[in-house]
């Protein structure tokens, strides 16, 4: 990298720019350096002066203050998810503009060099959806805490008084008689009765042997007299699998991101010693990341490893892409890094898409084909389109013949599947996939059959036929591709098109076009086609469709993304690798609250079927399961919740069962609630810490696949955070949800914070002493040669001056350096003054044929042999190796149909809104859509006898009074005007999921006895999740995707009912 | 996909602040094709320009066409179309003279301290825009009434070469200015950078190596009521229907716009 200076001329630097990135040079830009040497010094030297110009502009008193770099700050969105990498301006100490960051990859294509010289890349702003700049108004939310709260009535009363740090602190940890004065008489544990096991040897040993007896490798008897001296550490001695009570302390962090994420697991596991952290993911679209998880698992040395969790489509370079529920302008993963590759496809005739979607999403609005599927029967859309493709041979033969990375090599492909390995078919359907060991041949390879003869799948290249049925040493096999076709061919074209309500010649277009690319085309899903209860199958279809053109790793087909440095140190291991820095560190043990991970049948609670609650060994973060099953205490209760960024009684599917649970405190005695405002779930904590927002505080969220460059995003404080100031650890530091996991260390004596908690001579007792490490570690790289050049002293400087609206309690430079190593400084403010660090965009990225730069490089698995060999633990039967269609079904297995209620009802989300932080808090927002509606397609609405504008309450079999019934509140109908539309399939009502809210300052709230009225205008439209069926067997909670473990929201019929 | 866009509309840029103001000539393109209708660019100027509650100088208007399943949706975003031959001119320096006036680079400049003093004069250019692209600033916050009026309301406006704040532009009426003052200081108008759909651009028409010149003598392009004989300075591409958007760039948003 050159050395940046502020001087050096803005013109020739955007020259450069334009010469590194643009690869095509614009016309102009061959115009000048092809006809002759002499015109382009001429532009030169006008564009030096156009600089010289700006500068003064931009510098003159009066002129344009957020114009430049002092008084900009980079960081990172989380309106949504996509977590957009952000420029945000300062005026005054204030935030009054937010943009995209153009050195990201994500908000410029292609962004700007990393050797930019902040001066210039302060005028560039980079694009930016309108949830992110509306962050401004979620930051500057005149409904912020600042204050910790304390309840003063019941649990949702919304009556509080607000209490100092120190002394909720002190009440949350060491438990007690905490609202008596309010009438409860009962103790309430602390934190400090559920911190049973301490020490890390004897941790540890339990871990170990709790595990063997789950297995039943060792008997619980030997059990108890082996641990004998801590069995009163544990849950239940009877059952060591369930885990120390350590467990019955419970984190739902819903939606934290990475670098809280590493912060809560590395406190929670290993410094108290609970295994329940959870994110919220099984109420966003968990189905699909299990789907890509199992469609992507390695076999090395007997056992399936990790997979990956995501792909997206190449969409820059791509010739079709089918949206499955998704598309590429609202939602998904996400708008500002995925719409303009669209776009520019479709004006340059490049591109085409195609979108599966009930309702006309903006994306449909600019499909050639828009598909509205009868919701939930993707699966058998997919399968349809793959019986039209084997039928017409329109698959890629010699990749799914490839059966190794051998053969996938000398068939010039980088990625491999599973389509000729061949399975054992058992008498109740296909089970594993055929070892050589099973027919004498070999040890644990896999098995094809090439020419009729069967071969070991070893390191060499080995291709097998794609179709066989026979039996071979007595043994029933099939291959994985005969398997997938028999499913796709269980109905005829003519039945699948009834299925999913898609005419068969538009199902056969759709399978054309999609075949008609090479790979050049790409199958995509995200939340729509999962978030049933048949969400994994679906999604495994949708796979199936890629893996038969064998697109992964192409240029315009599927792809992994350029992925990321990582934060933690432990690639380059230095200069902090954090993994090792935990001294003390607990060993965290036992099966989790929501069954997840864990296998029924390899737990002592192994009774037969059905279990008492479903299991969930495939899938994680199970949101909805959490607080139903501490209600059931299956497999055993919580003490003490800790509710961070997440509002499960609101946004999960009948979330009001978990209010109902949280309202009554002899069920879960202790929550708390880290919140920036009182939410709707928060609402019903005992104690709300007000958190620093997103603007205000540190984080490294990861980067969509969707970007192909490698990409490190940095949050960092833009302005002061507005919480109190309290002392932890001796060290004065905004109330924030990492002053209140300290305090808890402090008054605990927790492993691994406070005094030498990262080692000797390294101290955790403020938030930077942990995320600074994570920033230096990203400046570092992962391997040597991948650092960061040092910030020149021009840098330095005006790091300091967009600093200078900080306090010293936010911003202590010696402070900061000593966090960050005072070596590793110069880096640290080189990527602080970007707000992370990306890749280049170089002539590899440019390349529009070939493959990806970031390759997935592996195998992709047509058959699931895991899904295949485990049992449903209500029903006892086997899972399908291979996408099936299934129709939406309860925890039992049996078929959900709910007789007088005509209309299914699906959500979806406005570009304008995100979860409960945007809609209709948001008031730019709101200003555009003040409230939202039931869409309803305009025949369907005449039908039932409505118009546009009506108002209308949904009513469901599990809601039949159609409301919101809330504990100690008044309950909230769920009722809204009826829009009605063309783009919307008949007998489908959607509702947008922002609105409906009674907390987020839509309700008046009592602090200190004095009351702050509500906004009405936050307390517009509606929020459809209490109409979500109640799953008949759990009784307490939504139904939910048995392998992928997503909350089911597009499974229940509704009835429209005037109001 | 190779070229950034921005960068190359940031040199236009940069090269025509370099010639006089006079022989410049700023125009916006917008390809109605890739408007994905997401508001990010009304919600930018909401910020940049400290609109007043409840308006923004560029809206998104979006329509149905045609019946279930064959639907279409379209999405048309508008704002000053800063007109060589601006009606509201006219209308409201016949009210206040000066109240209206046209820079040499053509943006169309209201002086809010005329339009705050004499309000007749923002109601009869706002009556004379066929656009219907000048809002009114009633004062008013969107913080107002609820536990803290919010510091991003009442900071310093930039427009133009001033600087305002909200208690100066109450009653006056106001408008989209090209984003005269990120202009003025090297930046493109702020819906153009902020476009995740990559329809909006802008530059100078006079020079024909711009990216502006380029689109314009590539495409099919046309104006809002362009018979009104306002001249425009905003320009549109397409688009006809979903079917293929490429060919597509007729003028079927004209039968609604006519």
């Amino acid at each position: 990298m050159k050395a940046s200076t502020p001087e050096s001329s803005t013109a020739c630097r955007l020259e450069e720019t334009a010469r590194e990135q643009g690869l095509h040079l614009t016309r102009r830009s061959l115009l000048a350096t092809g006809a002759l040497l002499g015109a382009s010094a001429a532009l030169f030297s006008k564009v030096d002066r156009a600089h010289a110009l700006l500068a003064n502009i931009a510098n003159a008193p009066g002129g344009y203050p957020l114009a430049r770099a002092e008084n900009v700050i980079y960081s990172v969105c989380l309106q949504c998810h996509t977590a957009c990498p952000i420029k945000v301006k300062i005026l005054d100490g204030v935030a009054v503009k937010i943009d995209g960051n153009p050195y990201s990859a994500q908000n410029m294509i292609p962004n700007l060099p990393q050797d930019t010289p902040i001066e210039v890349a302060a005028r560039i702003d980079a694009k930016l959806c309108p949830k992110g700049q509306a962050g401004i108004q979620s930051l500057y939310d005149p409904y912020r805490l600042v204050k910790v709260l304390k309840r003063k009535g019941p649990r949702g009363s919304n009556q509080w008084e607000t209490i100092p740090f120190d002394r909720a602190i002190d009440e949350i940890v060491n438990g007690g008689r905490l609202f008596a004065h309010i009438g409860e008489d009962r103790h309430v544990p602390g934190l400090k009765d559920l911190y049973a096991l301490k020490d890390a040897k004897v941790a540890k040993a339990m871990a170990a042997d709790a595990k063997a007896v789950a297995k039943g490798k060792m008997s619980v008897a030997a059990f108890k007299a082996k641990h004998r001296a801590n069995l009163g550490a544990l849950i239940d001695p009877d059952h060591p699998d369930l885990g120390p009570k350590n467990n019955q302390f419970v984190m739902m962090c819903g939606r934290i991101e990475h670098g809280r994420k590493e912060l809560a697991k590395r406190w929670l596991k290993g410094s108290f010693g609970s295994v329940n952290f959870y994110e919220h993911t099984t109420i966003c679209e968990q189905s699909h990341h299990i789907a890509y998880n199992e469609a992507t698992r390695q076999y090395k040395k007997g056992k399936w490893g990790k997979g990956k969790h995501h792909m997206k489509p190449d969409a820059a370079n791509s010739e079709f892409v089918i949206y499955f529920g998704t598309g590429f302008v609202e939602a998904n993963f996400g708008p500002p890094a995925m719409a303009e590759k669209v776009t520019d496809g479709l004006a340059s005739g490049r591109l085409k898409v195609a979108v599966v979607d009930p309702r006309m999403s903006k994306s449909a609005a600019k499909a050639w084909k828009w598909l509205p599927i009868k919701p939930g029967t993707d699966a058998a859309l997919a399968l349809a389109m793959i019986q039209w493709m084997i039928r017409h041979k329109r698959y890629d033969q010699a990749y799914l013949q490839a059966a190794n990375k051998a053969a996938a090599k000398a068939a010039g492909e980088s990625t491999w599947s599973n389509a000729t390995h061949l399975v054992r078919i058992e008498d109740d359907g296909p089970g594993k996939l055929l070892r050589a060991t099973d027919i004498g041949m070999g040890g644990d390879e896999f098995v094809v059959v090439k020419n009729g003869k069967p071969a070991a799948v070893g390191k060499e290249p080995v291709t097998g036929d794609l179709e066989y049925a026979g039996e071979i040493k007595g043994v029933k096999v099939k291959t994985a591709f005969t398997i997938l076709k028999e499913e796709a061919e269980s109905r005829s074209m003519h039945e699948w098109s009834e299925i999913c309500g898609i005419p068969v010649a538009d199902i056969e277009a759709v399978a054309r076009e999609f075949t008609s690319h090479g790979k050049k085309a790409g199958a995509e899903m995200y939340r729509g086609p999962v978030q049933h209860t048949n969400g994994y199958y679906n999604g495994q279809a949708i796979i199936a469709l890629n893996v038969l053109i064998g697109n992964i790793d192409h240029k315009g087909g599927m792809t992994t993304g350029g992925g990321h440095w990582h934060e933690d140190g432990s690639k380059l291991k230095k200069p902090f690798n954090m993994k090792k820095m935990h001294p003390g560190k607990l060993h965290a043990f036992g099966h989790k609250l929501s069954r997840e991970k864990s296998a029924y049948e390899k737990s002592t609670l192994f009774e037969g079927y059905p279990a008492k609650r479903p299991w969930y060994p495939f899938t994680g973060n199970l949101y909805q399961e959490i607080i139903p099953s501490a209600a059931d205490r299956y497999p055993y209760g919580c003490q003490a919740l800790w509710l961070h960024k997440g509002t499960p009684g609101f946004a999960t599917p009948a979330g009001q069962t978990a209010l109902e649970i949280l309202a009554d405190p002899a069920i879960i005695p202790l929550v708390f609630a880290t919140d920036i405002v009182v939410g709707e779930t928060s609402m019903y904590a005992d104690y709300i810490f007000p958190d620093t927002a997103i603007w205000e505080r540190w984080g490294t969220p990861h980067t969509t696949p969707d970007v192909p460059q490698r990409a490190s995003k940095i949050r960092q404080p833009t302005v002061e955070p507005m919480t109190e100031v309290v002392k932890v650890f001796g060290e004065k530091q905004h109330c924030s949800w990492e002053a209140v996991l300290l305090a808890i260390s402090e008054r605990l004596g927790l492993p691994g914070t406070g005094k030498d908690g990262f080692g000797p001579g390294l101290d955790f007792t403020t938030r930077e002493d942990f995320f600074l490490k994570f920033v230096a570690n990203l400046a570092w790289g992962d391997k040597e040669g991948q650092a960061v050049p040092d910030a020149s002293a021009a840098e330095l400087k005006t790091f300091m001056a967009a600093r200078r609206h900080f306090s010293k309690v936010t911003f202590d430079p010696k402070r900061w350096q000593r966090a960050a190593g005072k070596a590793n400084w110069p880096k640290v403010v080189t990527i602080l003054n970007r707000g992370g660090r990306w890749e280049d965009w170089n002539r590899k990225f440019a390349a529009t044929d070939g493959f990806v730069v970031h390759k997935y490089k592996k195998g992709m698995n047509l058959y699931a042999e895991k899904v295949a060999a485990q049992r449903h633990s209500m029903t006892g039967k086997r899972f399908s190796g291979v996408a099936v269609y299934e129709p939406a079904k309860d925890a039992a297995g049996r078929e959900v149909k709910d007789r007088g209620f005509p209309l299914r009802l699906i959500t979806y989300k406005e570009i304008l809104g995100g979860q409960s932080r945007t809609l209709p808090n948001n008031y730019w927002l709101s200003a555009i859509l003040p409230e939202n509606f039931i869409l309803i397609n305009a025949e369907t609405a005449a039908q039932y006898g409505f118009k546009d504008g009506d108002k209308a309450r949904l009513v469901s079999a599990t809601n039949p009074t159609g409301e919101w019934r809330l504990p100690n509140r008044d309950n909230v109908p769920m009722v809204g005007r009826i829009k009605t539309v063309e783009g919307m399939r008949p007998g489908v009502v959607a509702v947008s999921w922002h609105f409906g809210h009674w907390g987020y300052g839509a309700s008046d709230t009592k602090i200190d006895g004095r009351m702050i009225k509500g906004d009405p205008r936050r307390r517009t439209g509606l929020c459809p999740n209490a109409a979500m069926r109640v799953d008949p067997v759990v009784g307490n909670a939504c139904m939910t995707d048995p392998i992928g473990g997503s909350s089911s929201f597009y499974d229940t019929d509704v009835k429209l009912v005037k109001a | 996909m190779a070229i950034n866009e921005i960068v190359r509309m940031h040199e236009d840029l940069e090269r025509a602040l370099a010639k006089p103001a006079a022989k410049r000539s700023w125009v916006m393109v917008i390809d109605t094709r890739k408007c994905v209708g997401d508001h990010a660019c009304t919600v930018s100027c909401m910020a940049e320009n400290v609109c007043p509650p409840g308006t923004s100088f560029r809206r998104v208007f979006e329509t149905e066409y045609n019946d279930y399943p064959g639907v279409d949706r379209f999405f048309m975003p508008t704002n000053c179309q800063h007109c060589e031959r601006p009606p509201c001119a006219k209308a409201a320096n016949n009210v206040a003279a000066g109240a209206v006036s046209q820079r040499p680079d053509g943006i169309v400049v209201f002086d809010t301290k005329v339009l705050a003093a004499k309000p007749a004069a923002g109601r009869a250019a706002a009556k004379a825009c066929p656009y219907t692209a000048i809002v009114a600033d009633e004062g008013g916050y969107y913080t107002e009434g609820t536990p803290k009026l919010e510091p991003y309301e009442t900071r310093t406006i930039f427009e133009l070469d001033r600087t305002l704040s909200r208690r100066q532009t109450k009653g006056a009426v106001r408008k989209c200015t090209f984003c005269a003052h990120r202009l003025d200081a090297g930046m493109l108008p702020a819906c153009v950078t902020t476009c995740i759909g990559r329809a909006m651009y802008f530059g100078d028409a006079n020079d024909p190596t711009s990216l502006v010149s380029e689109l314009l003598a590539k495409n099919a392009t046309w104006q809002i009521k362009a018979n009104l004989k306002t001249r425009p300075r905003v320009h549109y591409i397409g688009f006809a229907g979903r079917a293929d958007m490429a060919t597509a760039t007729a003028t079927s948003c004209m039968e609604c716009h006519q």
